[in-house]
């Protein structure tokens, strides 16, 4: 009885530890606090199991896992909107020499990180729902929680911002 | 259609996501209006971009073998909300088995010997990954691992250096295993962990066999009197091109 439970979590849920883990890396921004977060999303899930009847168990999931995210940010009070993203970013910038449509292709990447990473939360997760998971906006409404319109004026003003800051990098280079 | 009305749905037009009207609406506004056509451009570039820039991260072994160590312990616990649904199971004698590790829960098959074997490996492989329980002796050169074994245990295992491989040696460490003390030496690819068990075995020389269970691959064979298996979460292919090296 126990064991099939075990069993079903297994098989339904546990196949998208990987977006569990991206979703977390990218909304709290360290690797540290996002397994913390998705182990502790994982555990809650367990024991809502019993909970979910049918649907598509990777969102059921993934809202979980947004929602110890929010959880684990209120209950550490680190944010850190201000600090640019990724050093790997900021590396690949800096090691790269060899070409330059490489390197502007790679500017541009890593343009397109930073003003990811600078988005409010509530845009960020959004974008990452959307363009890295493929969910649907239906799918997007269920883990974030709001009407699918809310769904889609801020994808697009996620987008539109990001757009704002390429084109400022572009015209920069 | 208005080019108000078309720029504020162009973002669920790209994602198709609107109703077959309107978005019929849409693509036919787009086919007069050079404008919007060129809005309808940019959402396309901009998408395109974001996915080019985004990574999908994988979750760390660890962390995985840390989350079935977790639930294994949270359904071995009975709830505190179900009690009165246990008193009856307890009245008829049924005795809830213990999920203490993860072991209960990586069972391949009760099956055969052998499947018995490599489920115990896999329980094995996943509690090593429990953070401190990887390693006895650490370290990258072949010549600090096999003499660490020496005196330890009844077989002296092969540690080759496999680094110019791309499987670089992390250590060794000793083990038990079905009722086997095993030698344990422990290799990495990329942020993968490869646990190459070995025990003394009598019998015949077999040819490596391999088996999959919960995402794990797992090689086993048989060679001079030594029984070995090799496993982890990495992909067959590249499990297998490891086999091929540490049998040669």
């Amino acid at each position: 009885m126990v064991s099939a439970q075990v069993e079903r979590f297994e098989t339904l849920i546990l196949p998208h530890l990987d977006d569990a883990y991206t979703l977390a890396r990218y909304l709290l921004r360290d690797e540290h606090d996002a397994q913390d977060a998705v182990q502790d999303a994982a555990l809650r899930a367990f024991r809502f199991f019993g909970g979910f009847r049918d649907g598509d168990p990777r969102a059921w999931f993934l809202a979980i896992v947004r929602n110890c995210c929010r959880t684990w940010q209120r209950r550490h009070r680190r944010d850190r909107l201000s600090i640019p993203l990724a050093d790997d970013h900021a590396a690949e910038l800096a090691a790269d020499s060899a070409s330059d449509t490489l390197a502007m292709e790679r500017s541009e990447r890593a343009a397109i990180a930073r003003a990811i990473d600078a988005l409010p939360p509530e845009f960020r997760e959004v974008i990452v729902l959307r363009e890295l998971q493929g969910l649907s906006y239906a799918e997007i409404s269920g883990v974030i929680g709001v009407p699918v319109g809310t769904v889609m004026s801020r994808l697009s003003r996620a987008r539109r911002r990001i757009a704002a800051a390429l084109g400022q990098t572009l015209e920069a280079s | 259609m208005q080019c108000a009305e078309c720029r504020d749905a162009l973002d669920a037009f790209f994602d198709s996501e609107l109703q077959p009207r309107e978005h019929a609406l849409v693509r036919d506004h787009l086919a007069t209006c050079l404008d919007c056509a060129r809005h309808s451009e940019e959402v396309a570039t901009v998408s395109r971009r974001i996915q080019e820039s985004l990574v999908p991260h994988r979750a760390p072994d660890v962390l995985k073998a840390r989350i079935r160590a977790a639930i294994a312990e949270d359904a071995a616990r009975p709830r505190r909300r179900s009690r009165w649904h246990w008193l009856p199971l307890a009245a008829a004698g049924l005795v809830i088995a213990a999920v203490s590790s993860a072991a209960t829960l990586l069972a391949v098959h009760r099956g055969s010997a052998a499947d018995q074997v490599a489920t115990a490996v896999l329980e094995s492989h996943v509690r090593s990954l429990l953070p401190g329980h990887l390693l006895d002796v650490a370290s990258n050169n072949q010549h600090n691992v096999k003499p660490w074994f020496d005196g330890r245990i009844d077989l002296s295992p092969s540690v080759p250096s496999l680094d110019s491989a791309g499987f670089p040696l992390a250590g060794g460490r000793l083990d038990y295993v079905a009722s086997h003390p095993a030698a344990v030496v422990v290799y990495t690819r990329r942020q993968h962990v490869i646990n190459v068990y070995s025990w003394a075995e009598p019998g015949a020389d077999a040819a490596p066999v391999t088996a999959e269970s919960h995402g794990y691959h797992l090689v086993s064979w048989r060679n001079g009197g030594v029984e070995f298996w090799a496993v982890s979460d990495l992909n067959i292919g590249e499990l297998a091109q490891l086999v091929a090296l540490l049998r040669r």
